[in-house]
């Protein structure tokens, strides 16, 4: 069984009332324990509507959505779907309730009921974890973008989810910032084995995730390693989507006749590969 | 002569304070009339304190802003007209959709220039024109509108100003790929149409090079480098130092330059790009 399940689920904003719009027709999806997805498509498309049905601020209208095996709908449910996803929004700013860093991160698991010393032990282990931890006693709102976004997702961290969904956490922020978030994502899924849902428009953040998942008008389009889907530029930009201007490159290089094996999905594959085609290999990637 | 100008310009937040802190520190430097000018540089590196300063929202502690000239500072009660000239489209400026229509809301800036109706609506409806917001949505809400077309109403407003200069502050920032092209698209042909000076602030290099004649690039509240886009783009390595980047596809390039291709190192589109290596990699192709 998958830890998160969304099964057939139609959802609309407004239902029961004439102004119903539904925004997903009938999504399936499965993500399992300690994966890292990429979820991408055009404003509009239904993924951060996705992003609240995984932790139950959204209920679908039809079908289930299973979050290690609960079904989130069920009232019951509620607390302990979301003791397991945090969701983490694009604007920092709207995400910190306190006036210093460890009381903000410390917020969740108290509401959790956590009893204080293990609140304790958490918060220390959470800043450290998104390497924020001297920065325990300052004041958020004098933070760097980059450094309140990971404030933000300590607080997740605190309350040991099992998984966190992202929606846009980078959209803000500086290309510095933007490093200093998906170098936080990346270590909490390799080493503590979180699962990462991470909505984006950035196509190298996408290809840092280990699936990408394409949705549009409401569905699921394509789904597969960021090679796999990559390599189909031309299908990514008939839905409004971009590609790494690497890819770009190499695939209008193919178009027009040069023999080049595949798509890069960054700058270093792009130069290698041309550098070997010029030394007069065929420029396999590996 | 520029447009405008400033002359060791500086902003200290919290003077007399334990928390005085120095945002922009004698910045000197001139914007030309016409150009199109980025301005980058890392959260914190005084970009926000500087374009806040050239519209006279904020008043410097030191030094001098000149527009065509004029200290805008000279007579402070005048200091609405200059907010009408160098007109500021802020981050996220959809928050700031507050009318009952959006007709009404493009026309409150013309209007309180003391525009009437009639000379306002022109002004609006050639604002929307340029920011490609369709004419039937003009009567609707805001509140009606879709996140983009709400930005699209937000930066009409003040396009509608006529103002001299335009200043926007990370325009693209959370739009999706084609929404960021088709508004990049229509900023750059505002530009053209109008002749006017356009400041675009990014975070996004690879906008920026795609859009930008010149580039301003600010560190620690000073103005680092003011040059051609092309000439900035080709110090990578100091750029990587101040916390930014080059475009992805001027890396590319600067690497093929270092192994020997004949391309120009400083290259800002993959448009570019693909012209100058598609009949190097042609003629490599036929010798095979």
């Amino acid at each position: 069984m998958a830890f998160l399940e969304v099964k057939q689920v139609r959802f609309s904003y407004d239902a029961q009332t004439a102004d119903a719009r539904e925004v997903l027709h009938g999504v399936d999806l499965e993500i399992e324990e300690g994966e890292f997805v990429a979820l991408l498509g055009h404003n509009g498309c239904g993924k951060s509507t996705m992003a609240k049905l995984f932790n139950g601020m959204l209920l679908p209208t039809a079908g289930k959505v299973l979050v290690g095996g609960l079904d989130t709908s069920l009232e019951e449910n509620q607390l302990p779907v979301r003791k397991q996803v945090g969701l983490v929004l694009q604007n920092p700013d709207n995400q910190l309730v306190a006036g210093i860093v460890e009381e903000d991160v410390a917020f969740g698991p108290e509401n959790l009921g956590v009893p204080p010393v293990e609140i304790r032990r958490r918060v220390d282990e959470a800043l450290k974890a998104v390497e924020m931890y001297e920065y325990r006693e300052h004041a958020p709102h004098k933070l760097s973008g980059g450094q309140k976004q990971r404030v933000a997702i300590a607080g997740i961290i605190a309350m040991e989810t099992k998984c966190i969904v992202l929606d846009e956490p980078t959209a803000m922020l500086d290309p510095k910032g933007r490093g200093e978030v998906m170098g936080t994502i990346q270590k909490l899924n390799r080493e503590k084995g979180i699962t990462i849902v991470l909505i984006t428009h950035y196509m190298d953040e996408a290809v840092q995730a280990g699936r990408v998942v394409v949705m549009d008008e409401g569905d699921i389009l394509t789904s597969g390693t960021p090679r796999q889907v990559f390599q189909q530029v031309e299908f990514l930009k008939r839905h409004s989507l971009d590609v790494p201007q690497a890819a770009e490159l190499v695939y209008r290089l193919g178009a027009s006749g040069v023999k080049l094996p595949e798509i890069p999905l960054n700058e270093e594959e792009c130069v290698a590969m041309l550098r070997r085609y010029l030394a007069g290999r065929a420029g396999a990637l590996s | 002569m520029p447009v405008l100008e400033t002359k060791d310009l500086t902003y200290q937040y919290g003077i007399g304070t334990p928390f005085q802190k120095t945002a922009v520190e004698k910045v000197s430097i001139s914007i030309r009339k016409g150009e199109f000018l980025g301005v980058i540089g890392h959260t914190g590196s005084g970009k926000s304190t500087l374009i806040q300063m050239l519209n006279g929202l904020i008043r410097p502690t030191g030094g001098q802003v000149l527009l065509d000239g004029k200290d805008i500072w000279a007579e402070p009660k005048k200091i609405r007209d200059v907010r009408f000239r160098v007109g500021m489209v802020f981050q996220y400026p959809e928050y700031q959709l507050f009318e009952e229509t959006v007709w009404k809301d493009i026309m409150f800036g013309p209007k309180n220039m003391g525009l009437s109706e009639n000379e306002a609506k022109e002004r609006a409806m050639e604002a929307a024109h340029f920011t490609g917001l369709k004419e039937e949505l003009l009567e609707k809400s805001p509140f009606e509108l879709s996140g983009g077309e709400k930005r699209r109403a937000a930066i009409a407003g003040v396009i509608a100003m006529d103002p001299d200069v335009l200043i926007l502050d990370e325009p693209t920032a959370g739009l999706d790929p084609r929404g960021r092209d088709v508004l990049l698209a229509q900023i750059t042909q505002y530009h053209k149409a109008r002749g006017n000076t356009v400041l675009l602030v990014s975070h996004s290099m690879e906008d920026i090079g795609r859009t930008a004649d010149r580039l301003l690039v600010m560190s620690g509240g000073h103005a680092v480098m003011l040059e051609e886009t092309k000439a900035v783009f080709s110090k990578g390595e100091e750029l990587e130092k101040l916390g930014l980047r080059v475009p992805q596809i001027t890396k590319i390039m600067q690497e093929l330059y270092k192994m020997g291709c004949p391309v120009d190192p400083a290259t800002l589109t993959v448009d570019d790009a693909f012209g100058q290596l598609l009949p190097f990699f042609k003629r490599k192709e036929e010798l095979r």
